[in-house]
């Protein structure tokens, strides 16, 4: 019962920062108009295009907080909250979307942003990255779901548990078409353990399995994911992967591999728990 | 059943609302409020003041000891130590990862970077590092409540002792035996 009226009082803030947000959004676009003229005016100076291709970092599966151009994106527990970093040092709130319950992860993709939730997986359109605004949702079952998305699909891991939700139900990766994103539909959907963080690159899906292992998929076919390998030893909780290189954090540390196209995973180097 | 939601219905959405509330809230038994047997243990938060919550620390590099999110930005690799802070390793190359230093921060579990600047969350704070040295980065922004935190532990079909705001701000959250069943659950 405490937790509902939280919540409640936490919406109510929320309801009114908001409505501070649009009497200051006039001033706000007159900023980032000023900020634009600053950029463009600017931009010759060093003669590179720094500003269009910023050196901006990658996230796994996992993570609340993602950078698109100029764009800091924190998602809370029921909200996502956009700041402007023009000026790195110091971001300017551009406002807050109050989403909904249950918030876990953001993955930003192309001119989309994909929120992971407790219910479900938003998607947002970022064409105007200090403005998303939602054109979909596709809802699931109650679990916890970091989301990745390539190409014309969506991966999203379900993971069941006490954490997560109550009861037996298995966990799964689900597979999304999200073709037209404002109509995202379910094509493919099987059991997985435990998962966490997942990652694709190229014809290969990634999916940590927390005290698991961590397991490899083919997705030569994007839409139908095929079971691969699983390393049983190498338990895993979020990963990164370019091109044929492997970033895994877990229990035991963290560990670099490259794979071949055989799946063989040969270690590069580990940091390891102490 | 049926008569009486419509009745609801016509008088006000509000009294459906009662009614739901009060449907959901009815006992399966004296022990069980809302589907979760109490097992003698719940969750406890723990406090701290918001000066302990702000203050930041540099040091040398630190070994793991509970390694979560990763991010990459080139050539430096982050890796959240989880609700402590951050180790910075240079990454340049993958074979012989260099770890470099580490900032401890309360209440983190999340980064990004871009450029020279670095950003974290510490609990609803957002602090911004200049990691030119990646030795020695410096706090260089802090921004408070830029993150709404939620009073309570981040598990559900749980019970929790309820969060008293005079103890101070909530930095975890302990899974302790208690004796009887607490007020809050979720």
């Amino acid at each position: 019962m405490c937790y509902y009226s939280l919540q409640k009082q936490s919406m109510l803030d929320l309801s009114n920062i908001n409505g501070i947000m649009k009497r200051l959004a006039p001033l706000f676009f007159l900023g980032l108009a000023i900020i634009g003229l600053v950029i463009i005016l600017t931009s010759c100076d060093g003669g590179n295009d720094s500003a269009l291709n910023p050196q901006t970092g990658t996230g796994g599966s996992m993570a609340r907080f993602a950078i698109t151009g100029n764009t800091l994106y924190i998602v809370s527990k029921q909200s996502l909250e956009v700041y402007n970093i023009s000026d790195g040092a110091s971001p300017v709130k551009a406002l807050t979307k109050n989403i909904g319950l249950g918030i876990e992860t953001i993955f930003p993709f192309k001119d989309n942003l994909f929120i992971g939730a407790s219910d479900g997986m938003y998607i947002f359109d970022n064409a105007k990255p200090t403005d998303p605004v939602q054109i979909s949702k596709f809802t699931h079952i109650q679990s916890c779901d970091p989301v990745v998305v390539q190409g014309k699909y969506a991966y999203v891991t379900l993971r069941s548990g006490v954490v997560c939700r109550a009861g037996n139900t298995l966990s799964s990766l689900d597979v999304i078409d999200i073709t037209d994103p404002s109509k995202p539909f379910l094509i493919n959907t099987q059991a997985m353990d435990s998962p966490y963080g997942l990652s694709a690159s190229g014809n290969r899906l990634f999916v940590c399995e927390g005290d698991k292992g961590f397991r490899i998929m083919d997705i030569s076919n994007p839409a139908v994911p095929i079971y691969k390998s699983y390393f049983h030893d190498l338990p895993s909780y979020d990963v990164i992967s370019r091109g044929k290189h492997l970033i895994i954090t877990g229990k035991k540390g963290l560990f670099q591999y490259e794979y071949d196209d055989a799946d063989n995973l040969e270690l590069l180097s580990k940091i390891p728990v102490l | 059943m049926g008569i009486l939601t419509m009745l609801a219905m016509k008088k006000s959405p509000l009294l459906l609302l009662g009614l739901f509330v009060l449907v959901s809230c009815l006992p399966e038994n004296n022990e069980n409020v809302i589907g979760v047997k109490f097992d003698g243990t719940g969750y406890k938060p723990i406090y701290a003041s918001a000066d302990e919550i702000a203050k930041i620390e540099f040091t040398a590099a630190k070994p793991l000891t509970e390694p979560g999110k990763i991010y990459v930005s080139d050539p430096y690799l982050f890796i959240n130590e989880m609700g402590k802070g951050i180790h910075i390793i240079n990454n340049a190359d993958p074979k012989n990862p260099e770890n470099l230093s580490f900032i401890s921060i309360t209440g983190n579990y999340d980064m990004a970077a871009k450029d020279k600047w670095l950003y974290a969350d510490n609990l609803s704070n957002l602090l911004v590092f200049d990691i030119s040295d990646p030795k020695t980065p410096k706090l260089v922004k802090t921004i408070a409540n830029a993150i709404p935190v939620n009073n309570y532990p981040p598990y559900q079909n749980i019970y929790f002792e309820c969060v008293e705001s005079k103890k101070g701000l909530v930095i975890g959250w302990e899974k302790v035996t208690m004796s009887e069943k607490p007020r809050c659950y979720r």
